[in-house]
Order: structure tokens, then sequence, then C-alpha cells
């Protein structure tokens, strides 16, 4: 933190323009913050590096010190046995049926909750009526609450309904808002955005779903988008809801699979290479979706820290 | 036979677009209803907006709400009707129970280190980053990763980097036990470890996407801030001091709310690493087992309630609080 102004250093006439000559002092404050941002990146990436390394060793190569970074032989065998003893253990629980099983609820639970957000965001955002701040508030206050309160109350709704071990649970409760986060994003998005292309709109005659579809969708995109990777994120990564709904090996996700491997091998010698595996499996799909789209996922998480 | 894919997901996509078609079906008849019954039109059209959020909000928030109240003053084990005990579950908890005290001090240790820890290393990295440092896209995509794991693989690779015999870390620490001449240290198994190792855990966990939100905070401060400053002769300390921390304030608030709820209601990386019972375990693994293992539906809820207090009452200081060091812009704070 020593570059910003220096001792010595003449303040321009025109004191927006600031030169700056490299000294041997400033390189070396330019180097100091390298050399810590380096030192941090390590502390992030080798922990990543150690679970994609040890996912390609053979079992005896685990505990070599000092540690082979890059495994000799690479043994991609690893992801289709680990997948295969977790298949012996649970009968048929291929590598596919858990990824159509992860799939289909995360875009089930996604897509719903898309739309309804979408909605309700819309409401709250652009519409007058009387105790609408009043209702606002307690969406926000909502957030305040430990999911773990209404856990039993809603284990036990769903029971009623006979649908425990049925995706149901895991999926339709998206419906209904999608969530006091997102409604809160995405009502926050809205309002930077001015009404007079819809007013536009509703002298040139649109009807009110013309006007949402035409002209609310298409000004919110990137948002959603931002709050799609979020939302994907959020399904792929639930393990309380499958833990408590999903009781039948054949149906778990991703998440719940690699819990039951785990369980199922003893403390005693946990094969570290098949978990690594199945951990970087678990992974890779938000990494890919994050190399891909990573400015939505920067957008989603700092929309509402920042403006709010 | 196991049950096909077919089978399982065809009933849940037909139930799944009833709900969704009943939803917007909802949506469409309350606003042509209320207008029918001369509401006025923009009321009308906003609150049938809002009404999907109104029904889960009654559904899945209010009614859960009271009946678990109700269910943390009774004795019910799901197969029998619940049966009315007064306050003996709050009693129980506090009196007798064993397991109660040692999880509520580790939630509330690892709340208390782990978010002020994560905050002054992501404030750190978020200085720097903030620096005109080259290739920032590439620093911000490596600082973020880690949020981007699932908590459960990132609960076995750190389960695996502490694995006493042969865990990176102790490979790490070797020349530290030869030099003190102690065994590896039995992270997770030995009571007294089991905090250090989940903060280090947690820290590894959020300490980068924290820094990307308070980078975006800094790049928010208006730039012309400085810049007078720089004319009036403040140093680096002072426009930290009297500039960057005000002017960030809002977005550290942000970051400490959320930081203490998430802390608090660690789960998936509490589920999937077990740690001795002594050392005691994370309230949300007490209450599920409680709930799911030992199906005492009554007592899991006034364990629930009163991690609910504790986090109303954190919440409810840490607003009072901010009064004195949040400064909203435009608002004297």
């Amino acid at each position: 933190m020593t570059t910003t102004t220096r001792p010595g250093t003449v303040v321009p006439p025109h004191p927006i323009v600031r030169v700056r000559r490299p000294d041997a002092r400033h390189i070396a404050g330019r180097l100091v913050i390298y050399l810590l941002l380096a030192f941090f990146s390590l502390f992030v990436l080798i922990p990543l590096a150690y679970m994609i390394s040890t996912s390609l060793k053979v079992e005896e190569q685990l505990f070599i010190w000092p540690i082979q970074w890059i495994p000799d032989p690479i043994q991609w065998q690893n992801y289709i046995q680990a997948f295969r003893s977790l298949g012996q253990i649970a009968p048929g629980l291929t590598f596919w049926r858990i990824l159509s099983n992860t799939l289909v609820i995360t875009l089930l639970a996604m897509s719903a909750e898309l739309i309804a957000v979408t909605l309700v965001a819309y409401g709250f955002a652009r519409f007058r009526f009387p105790g609408r701040d009043t209702l606002f508030f307690v969406m926000l206050s909502t957030m305040m609450l430990p999911s773990i309160i209404t856990l039993i109350p809603t284990f036990l709704i769903w029971r009623n309904l006979n649908l425990i071990d049925h995706y149901d649970p895991l999926v339709l409760g998206a419906w209904f808002g999608g969530g006091a986060w997102a409604v809160f994003m995405l009502r926050q998005f809205l309002l930077g955005i001015p009404p007079e292309m819809e007013e536009a709109a509703v002298v040139d005659g649109a009807n009110a779903f013309q006007v949402y579809y035409m002209i609310i969708l298409p000004l919110v995109k990137p948002a959603l988008l931002a709050l799609g990777v979020l939302m994907f994120q959020g399904n792929w990564n639930n393990f309380m809801g499958p833990l408590i709904y999903l009781n039948t090996t054949v149906q778990f996700p991703m998440i719940l699979a690699l819990q039951f491997f785990l369980a199922s091998l003893s403390n005693e010698a946990p094969k570290w290479h098949y978990m690594m595996a199945m951990a970087t499996v678990m992974a890779a799909p938000l990494l890919a979706l994050y190399f891909v789209a990573q400015k939505y996922f920067i957008e989603g998480l700092t929309m509402g820290a920042v403006k709010g | 036979m196991y049950l096909s894919a077919w089978d399982s997901y065809a009933p849940t996509i037909v139930r799944w677009l009833l709900v969704g078609g009943g939803i917007i079906a909802i949506v469409v008849g309350l606003n042509k209803g209320l207008q029918a019954l001369g509401v006025r039109r923009e009321t009308a059209r906003g609150f049938a907006l809002i009404s999907p959020w109104l029904l889960g909000f009654l559904i899945w928030n209010a009614f859960p709400f009271a009946y678990s109240f109700y269910l943390s003053f009774t004795k019910y084990n799901i197969f029998q009707p619940p049966e009315w005990i007064g306050i003996q579950n709050y009693v129980e908890m506090f009196t007798k129970d064993t397991d109660f005290w040692p999880s509520l001090r580790l939630t509330l240790l690892f709340a208390a280190l782990n978010v002020p820890l994560g905050m002054v290393g992501a404030l750190g990295v978020a200085l720097l980053l903030n620096r005109d440092v080259k290739a920032i896209g590439l620093w911000r995509t490596i600082y973020y990763l880690p949020a981007v794991l699932p908590a459960a693989a990132v609960a076995l690779l750190w389960r695996w980097m502490f694995s006493p015999g042969s865990g990176l870390i102790n490979f790490f620490l070797q020349p530290f036990y030869a030099l003190f001449n102690i065994g590896p240290l039995q992270w997770f198994t030995e009571p007294k470890l089991v905090l250090p190792a989940f903060i280090i855990m947690g820290m590894w966990g959020v300490f980068g996407a924290n820094a990307v939100i308070l980078l975006a905070g800094l790049k928010n401060i208006p730039q012309h801030l400085y810049e007078a400053a720089d004319i009036d002769g403040a140093g680096t300390m002072q426009k930290f001091r009297f500039i960057t921390l005000p002017m960030l304030s809002s977005t550290l608030f942000y970051t400490l709310v959320t930081g203490i709820i998430g802390a608090l209601q660690i789960f998936t990386q509490a589920f999937f690493i077990p740690v001795p019972r002594r050392a005691g375990t994370f309230m949300n693994v007490l209450i599920y087992q409680e709930a799911f293992t030992f199906r005492n539906m009554g007592y899991a809820s006034a364990l629930a309630w009163v991690l609910l207090v504790i986090i109303l009452i954190l919440t409810v200081l840490v607003f009072r609080s901010s009064a004195a060091w949040v400064h909203y812009e435009g608002v004297k704070g």
C-alpha cells in the first residue's frame, strides 16, 4: 500500500492526470502485490490440484512422499472403477442414471424457480397495491429464517401427501415464488430499468401478457442468466433435501450417491482415489459452467451486495 | 428389479406440470377475478403477480413456522400423534442433554472465528486486486473457484487433506512433528482440533467469494474521492480509513450478515465429516439426527427454535451496531 502517493510526489496542476515513473520502490511494491496474490492462489489451488491428482492415482501411490503431482501411470480407470463399485452396492445406480437423476431434479427446480421469480419480482417492482411494502418486508425477513425450522413440518406435509421417496418435494416448491433471495435480486434489477418502454407499449395497445413477454423478459435476461447459474448450482448441490426425502438408492442424485458410497466404505480404508474421482465428477459440470458463464456467476454474486 | 428411470421421473414431471399450470392459472384468474370484483387494475395485476409467493409463504413458511413452534412443546415420533409435554423439551436440552452444549459451543465458535477471519482475508485480497493488477480476470477466476465447488466435494477433499497418516497437511507438517517429537495430528478425530480444521476448510471455501464481492464494492467507490484526498495530501492509511472503509461498509455489512447466517447453518460439510461425540456436532446436524435418525420430532423442533432465537439475536445485534459503522451514501451514517 505504498504506491498511490509518496512523499515528494509533485501534484501536477491538473490533478486528474497522475504520472507514474517506474522507480525501484514502485517495482518492489508491485512485486509484493503479485507475490501475495500468488501465495493466496496457491492456498486455493493446491487442494484442487490434490483432488484431481489423487483421483488419477493407483492406490499404492496415494501414500508416497514427496507427492507425485502428476501420477504415473495416469489411472483414468479410477473413474470407471469408482462408479462400478458403487453399482455393486446399489444395483442399477450407474453413472448415467445418477447423472440423469441429478439433471431431472436440477432442471425441473431451476426452470420453475426462474418462471416464478420473474412473475413475483415484476409484481413487486412495477405495481403499486395496498400492503405491497409490508409483504415485501415479510418476504425479506423469511431470508433470515433458518431452513431447519420449517424442515420438520415441511417433511410432514410431503409425508401426508404420500410423496416421500419421490422427486416432488425437491422440485414442486420451486413454483411458489422461486425463493425470496432471487425475487429480491430481480426486483432490484427491475427497479434500475426505467419503465418508459413498458408505458410506451401499453400506449401502443399491448396487453399485460405482451408487456411481460416482449418487454420485461428481454430486459431482465442478463439478470435471469445470473440467477439461473446460481440456481443451477444451488439445486445441483442441494444435499439436505435428497437426504431426507429419497430412500430408494436407484433414485439418488450425485451428492447422495457420494454420501452413500462414503458411508458404505469402512472408516479404516476409505478408497480416497475413488472418492476424489467422484468428487471431481460432481464438481466438473459446475466448473465447466463456471468457465463458460463466469460473468454471470460474478454478476449474480455481486448483484445484491453492492447495489442493495 | 429396480425402479426404471421413466417410472421414477414421469409421475413427478406430470405433477410438476400440473402445479406449474395451476400457479399460472391462479395468477391469470386472480388478475381477471379481482378486476371483475371492481378492484383497481394496477392493484389486481400486482397482487396477482405476487400471489405465487404469497401462497408459498403461507404453505412453506407461515404454517411450518407455527407448527414447528407447537411441536417443540410435544413428544412426537411421527407414528403416534404429538403429545403435549409443555416445556419439558427445553428443560431437557438445557439440563440433561450432553450433546447440546458442546454442539452449541462448536457452532457459535465456528461462526465467531470463521466469519471475521474470512472477511479479513477477503478484504486483503480484494484490496490487492484493486491495485490495477494485470490479468485481473485470471486472479478473480482462481479466487472464486472454491465457491463453485459443491460443499460435499469440498468436505471430502478436506477430509482427505487432513487424513492423519497420509493427507497432504500432515505431509507438510512432518518436519514440525520431527522437531517436537510428536505423532501426526489427528485432525477431525481429536476434539481440540475439530474447530481449527473446520475453520481452515471454511476459510478456503468462503474467502475467495467474499473477495470478489468486496472487489465489486471497491470498484464502486467513486474515483474522485481519492483524487480529492490526493489534493488534500492524504496518506494511504488515511485514505483507507476515511474513504475506503466507510464507502465499503455496506458491502462489508452484507458479507457479515450472510456470513453469520450461513456459518450457523453449516450442514453438508459437517455431515460429510464425522467428528467425535465429545467435540460436539454442528447444530444443524444435531437437529437432523434428532429428527430423522431418532425420530424425536418434538425435541428436534425445540432445538431448531433455540437456533432460530440465536440467529435472530445475532442478526439484531449486527443490525443495531450497523448504525455506528455502516455508511449509506446520501444518508449520514
